[in-house]
């Protein structure tokens, strides 16, 4: 799908990103702490490309698509967007360049507001953002609708009418309207079931196609990214731990965590199945607003080290493309061989 | 399931959207007991604008002699002890109930919507308006009511005349000791509100707050809204007739329903009919108006209209 040879426009650039919740208790509800709910995260996504973020539950991953999107005040970081930087600026500022940039939300009920007509719901960044006459809106309105494939129709309608496969596309006509190019997916198929999941995600994908779209697709749904995403970057504990394009990443993952991860998604063929050892992990995940000295994943990592106990492991760019943030890595920096060597050892391994 | 093109139903061809007020209306339309509620408030209300010109005697007329009568050709409702007429001082009661019931929630409804929305959905004031709200709800009504009434009384007669000046302060009492539960329901709401999906989306989207709070908050706590509101016309009339009552309201000949209720009680042994016009008027009024309040909430709210 995307190939190394000619690398294409970076539309978005994450550096170090941190989003610091507050905890406050006490009578006086002083501040005692925070969740550090994405804790200096990296990465770039290129244009026409589909960037999949998966983790488990409560890892960040939908706090750093709100906050790329700058949907929260961001703690720390720079966020550029089609080359404007927008970390920090005021949301006054920030609001002409909203039409650049949409999201999707994961529960589809929750995020049409009950009140509004299908047409209302369409049509309100067309109204916050363009001129459009009454008439000229009602067309952009039936042109999305016919897009994502809802019928004329349904203009009149409240969402509580629709099935959820149907409300969803009003979710994502909705982010279309203003002709985005970066669309933040957060786990936009999750409140789905199977045969609508698959409807939705070809959605996606067609729509990627005809209107050349970015995506950042959040989901904890391991499959459904290796079918969308053409990179993938694997989130624990408001960190990033691996990041590599598809193919890699499910063939030969390096980072512990992500091991575990694949091996815990089930195989359709229950031949190869038996073969498989599951990675099964020890304990919880730490409580993001106490994360533990070191490397986060130490205190359940099945290789762990004395070294992870007190060292954060950097984030390095192992192969090409390849980063992986694992001690198990420190030495294998780019040249090319040693990082095939130590992949094919960690294929080894598992 | 999501196969519409297939749908025989959907044959029409694509139509404007429909204002929403002509749904609202066509489901007002179905609800019985609203629509009866209205007809019957309408009805009360044209009767005390243009009753009193319409019937011929004059609600401060005294006939001694035509005292304590019951209800006669000349006198449907009867006559009072100095033998006023009760159709009469009904109809111009109903004048002032009504107005001040109206305008009184009107203005508690305003202030309590507005301190709502402002403390649910602005964080930085939350502390202060609730405390704010604390407070008024923590005074002694009675007593500030005394001082209230003691202070602007005068200037208010002097400014706008005795009637209207009275008028304006029982409103501006009643509104400003009855706004404080509204505001601590749309506080709530709102609060619960602002975390929901719908207002995230519209903040990705770049709706101001100004327009957050009309488009989405405002229409989604309808329903809290509007059950206050007729609650308030109900508790505007009765404390009206209390501080009447009480010799802070209206000047004791002028009649209002609640004036005409308390002067009545003294002679509920012998007269019993006499408390009971005032009594069924405000109950029916209240009444009607709770109904309107429920059907206007259900065609409101798109979920349960077209049920």
């Amino acid at each position: 799908m995307l190939d190394a040879a000619a690398p294409p426009k970076k539309i978005v650039e994450v550096r170090d990103l941190k989003m610091h919740f507050p905890i406050h208790a006490g009578v006086f509800r002083r501040r005692v702490g925070e969740v550090k709910a994405v804790d200096g995260v990296s990465f770039d996504i290129h244009e026409g490309e589909t960037l999949g973020l998966v983790g488990e539950s409560g890892c960040g991953k939908s706090t750093c698509g709100r906050a790329i999107l700058r949907l929260y005040d961001i703690t720390e970081g720079s966020v550029v967007i089609d080359g404007r930087e927008i970390g920090h600026i005021p949301q006054k500022e920030l609001r002409p360049l909203r039409p650049r940039m949409q999201m999707v939300f994961q529960d589809p009920q929750a995020s049409l507001d009950p009140r509004m007509t299908v047409a209302a719901i369409i049509g309100e960044p067309l109204v916050e953002h363009t001129g459009l006459s009454r008439d000229a809106r009602l067309e952009r309105i039936y042109e999305l609708m016919d897009a994502v494939g809802l019928n004329r129709n349904f203009a009149n309608r409240y969402p509580h009418e629709f099935s959820g496969g149907q409300r969803q596309r009003i979710g994502i006509a909705r982010a279309l309207a203003l002709n985005p190019k970066f669309i933040v997916c957060d786990e936009p198929i999750a409140a789905l079931d199977v045969s609508i999941q698959a409807q939705v995600v070809n959605l996606l994908e067609d729509l990627q196609k005809r209107l050349g779209l970015t995506y950042l697709f959040i989901s904890h749904d391991l499959s459904m990214v290796r079918h969308i995403a053409s990179r993938v970057a694997v989130m624990y504990l408001g960190k990033v731990v691996e990041l590599a394009p598809r193919d890699d990443l499910y063939e030969t993952p390096l980072h512990p965590y992500t091991q575990a991860l694949l091996s815990a998604v089930p195989d359709p063929d229950p031949a190869s199945a038996e073969k498989v050892k599951r990675i099964i992990l020890q304990g919880d995940v730490p409580s993001p607003a106490n994360p533990p000295k070191g490397c986060n994943f130490c205190t359940r990592c099945p290789r762990v080290m004395p070294v992870c106990h007190h060292e954060e492991p950097a984030f390095t760019e192992v192969a090409p493309g390849r980063f992986v943030a694992c001690h198990l890595h420190d030495g294998t920096k780019i040249p090319e061989a040693p990082a095939a060597a130590a992949a094919d050892q960690q294929g080894d391994a598992t | 399931m999501t196969d519409h093109s297939a749908d025989p139903g959907f044959e029409e061809a694509a139509r404007p959207p429909r204002s929403q007020w002509r749904d609202v209306w066509d489901q007002f339309k179905t609800h019985k007991g609203a629509l009866l509620g209205a007809g019957f408030f309408l009805f009360v209300v044209v009767a005390v604008m243009i009753g009193p010109w319409l019937w011929p005697i004059p609600y401060d007329a005294i006939d001694i002699r035509a005292r304590n009568q019951g209800p006669s050709l000349a006198h449907p409702f009867g006559t009072d002890q100095l033998g006023r007429d009760m159709l009469a001082r009904m109809l111009k009661g109903g004048q002032t109930s009504v107005a001040v019931g109206i305008a009184a929630m009107a203005l508690s409804l305003f202030f309590g919507t507005l301190v709502g929305v402002l403390a649910g959905y602005f964080k930085r004031l939350d502390g202060p308006l609730m405390r704010f709200t604390d407070l008024f709800l923590a005074l002694p009504l009675l007593p500030l009511l005394l001082v209230i009434i003691m202070l602007f009384r005068d200037p208010l007669r002097a400014a706008f005349g005795p009637e209207t000046g009275i008028f304006i302060l029982i409103v501006f009492v009643i509104g400003i000791t009855s706004w404080m539960q509204t505001a601590r329901i749309v506080r709530g709401d709102v609060l619960a509100l602002k975390e929901r999906e719908f207002v995230l989306a519209a903040r990705s989207i770049g709706t101001p707050d100004r327009r957050m709070i009309t488009r989405h908050l405002l229409p989604n706590v309808l329903s809290p809204i509007m059950v206050s509101a007729t609650l308030g016309i109900a508790n505007a009339i009765i404390t009206e007739s209390a501080l009447s009552f009480l010799g802070l309201g209206f000047p004791s000949d002028f009649p209002t329903w609640g004036r005409l209720l308390f002067d009545a009680t003294d002679y509920l042994q012998q007269y019993p009919e006499r408390v009971i016009w005032p009594g069924l008027a405000i109950s029916l009024t209240v009444l009607a108006v709770n109904y309107i309040g429920d059907g206007l909430r259900d065609a409101l709210d798109p979920r349960i209209r077209g049920r």
